[in-house]
């Protein structure tokens, strides 16, 4: 006997055994969907659907793919690097993780254009280390920081790709019918909204000049078309169309206008050039209105706290020399407090938050532009250092941006 | 969905869902808990799209192995199998018999990682070609013809007493067209 009839003839064997489903297994399902449907609306409850997809199987001991994410294998509450920037190894906090982090350069091309083309220090889950790579046009991280969604080549492209971060292979590619230039994971990892475009989103074309500082240089065209709700397993997708939209005098944005998930995973936005400056809709495509509680957000990345209560808010700093970050009540909108940083970056828990600041005594002038990753905690004045500061100037070779996830 | 559309997903349920289940409980290796959860949201996400699919059991199957595979996505807790026979085995493997080195077998099946249980559950279970297993899971055919390769090889490994068993046919060595891992559409 070879050891395929056995794998063979024990699955059977295994299968045969199993008593069947009791009845009203069906109405079973059909209850948890309307429930699930029904409770993503909050926060806890779009926590808890994530579990529930998350079905329980055996530890697996010692197989090549067995391996916990470095970021799940250091439980230490704070890891940071203040003497490290770009940072070479893992940073955390609370139930965050930088998971990525990307620098830039204007690619010139042969035809006069340039492409804002993104070098990526991507957290390699095996070792703890960032490694810079120039594969991927654009990515995001998936809550719990184990898969990327990657797209490759000269945007907008035909499939996402999901990255294993343990392995650093691609787990398996999904085909969109239209052209994607961003994408990004909805809250529980189950679905991505993709960004289509018609035309490259971070080419810039000699054809569309604009003038900067009095020179004429390559500029945007928009051609955002809508964007495509996938479904991860399934590899299915429902496109829907939703060109960003001029201002008053009409002008667009970004060129690149991606849309993101609103924070219960029900709705997907884009910023807009003129106010409400945000725009929403819902998963069948059609406009929606802000979520109440997230009518305070503008455009700090923190977005609102794990439980949905506090909203991170802009710089608040009064005076020349305070600096100051804004935190609001999510409900009302109004300010709670400040804390003592310039740039609200991600939630490391319900009181804590992952932020940008400068050193005070430093902080004037170009100053404000040396900064490093801090952790401030709601409440207090307290800020602990994660990373080293990055070079007094805005705009550098090699200034380092980063991306988020939950750990 | 319409109150046709429940009465139709109702009855493919009750018709299809114990052969589904046997196939959830070999993917989950073993554990039925498990296995009802993996089968409870195949089933939920086919609900969603019931009015626009056209065979309701090959997609609730795609999404039983892509899910499986893919849930590493995700940070979730693990929790121990608990296993009736102990993984290294019953017994010696010359006096093993057929019975014995089953469950042998079934005890380091629950061992592998899920995604080596699936290519195994495709190829030796629901016995489809490698192309097939690589179109259902997305990926190219050299990723299943490797996958099984190793999983074969881990299985070996875990249960010395499959050691006087002879070598499958995936296990033979690599030909010259061995495909890399990477995963190419």
């Amino acid at each position: 006997m070879n050891v395929d009839d056995l794998v063979r003839e024990s699955l059977r064997e295994q299968a045969t055994e199993q008593p069947p489903l009791g009845p009203g297994f069906a109405d079973r399902v059909l209850t948890v969907r309307r429930r699930r449907t029904r409770t993503l609306a909050s926060v806890a409850a779009a926590t808890a659907a994530a579990v529930a997809v998350a079905v329980a199987v055996p530890l697996a001991t010692g197989g090549e793919e067995d391996v916990r994410p470095a970021s799940q294998m250091n439980k230490s509450d704070i890891i940071g690097h203040p003497n490290q920037s770009p940072p070479r190894d893992l940073i955390a906090a609370g139930d965050t993780v930088l998971s990525a982090f990307w620098v830039y350069k204007n690619v010139k091309q042969p035809n006069g254009d340039t492409i804002f083309t993104r070098t990526y220090g991507l957290l390699d889950q095996k070792t703890g280390k960032y490694v810079k790579t120039k594969k991927w046009a654009f990515l995001d991280i998936a809550p719990g920081s184990r898969t990327a969604a990657v797209l490759e080549g000269e945007l907008p492209a035909r499939r996402i790709g999901l990255l294993d971060l343990i392995s650093g292979k691609v787990e398996r590619w999904i085909p969109v019918d239209r052209g994607v230039g961003g994408v990004a994971f909805s809250p529980d990892g189950e679905k991505l909204v993709a960004t289509t475009y018609s035309r490259n989103p971070d080419r810039n074309s000699a054809d569309h000049p604009q003038n900067v500082d009095g020179k004429e240089v390559p500029g945007p065209v928009q051609s955002r078309t809508g964007f495509a709700v996938v479904d991860v397993d399934s590899g299915t997708s429902e496109w829907h169309k939703a060109p960003d939209k001029p201002d008053e005098f009409g002008w667009f944005g970004n060129p690149r206008e991606d849309f993101d998930w609103s924070h219960d995973g029900k709705l997907v936005y884009a910023h807009r050039a003129m106010e409400p400056y945000r725009e929403y809709y819902d998963l069948n495509g059609d406009e929606a209105d802000w979520p109440a509680n997230e009518k305070s957000l503008g455009y700090a990345e923190a977005g609102l706290s794990p439980d949905g209560k506090l909203a991170a808010g802009e710089f608040a700093g009064r005076g020349p020399k305070e600096i100051a970050s804004a935190i609001n009540d999510a409900k009302t909108g109004k300010r709670v407090t400040t804390v003592p940083v310039q740039q609200l970056l991600a939630w490391a828990d319900n009181k804590r938050l992952i932020a940008w600041g400068c050193d005070p005594e430093k902080c004037s002038g170009t100053g404000e532009f040396r900064n490093q990753l801090l952790l401030v905690t709601v409440g207090t004045n307290k800020v602990v250092p994660l990373s080293d500061f990055r070079k007094a100037s805005a705009d550098y070779p090699g200034r380092w941006d980063p991306l988020f996830s939950s750990r | 969905m319409d109150a046709q559309g429940q009465e139709r997903f109702r009855e493919f349920v009750e018709n299809r869902s114990s052969a589904l289940l046997k196939t959830a409980v070999l993917l989950s290796g073993g554990d039925r808990h498990a296995a009802e959860d993996l089968l409870q949201n195949a089933l939920i996400k086919a609900a969603g799209r019931w009015q626009r699919i056209d065979e309701p059991e090959a997609y609730v199957r795609r999404i039983l192995y892509r899910q499986q595979v893919s849930r590493w996505r995700l940070k979730w807790r693990r929790r121990e199998l608990t296993v009736a026979e102990p993984p290294e085995g019953t017994g010696g493997g010359d006096a093993a018999s057929a019975a014995e080195l089953r469950i042998v077998m079934r005890g380091a099946l629950a061992r592998l990682t899920p995604r080596q249980r699936t290519v195994l559950v495709l190829r030796y279970f629901e016995d489809l070609p490698e192309a097939d297993v690589a179109r259902i899971l997305g990926c190219s055919v050299g990723t299943v013809r490797s996958t099984t390769h190793r999983s074969l090889a881990r299985l070996r490994a875990l249960a010395p007493e499959l050691a006087a068993l002879g070598l499958a046919d995936a296990e033979q060595p690599p030909s010259r067209d061995y495909s890399p891992v990477e995963v190419r559409p």
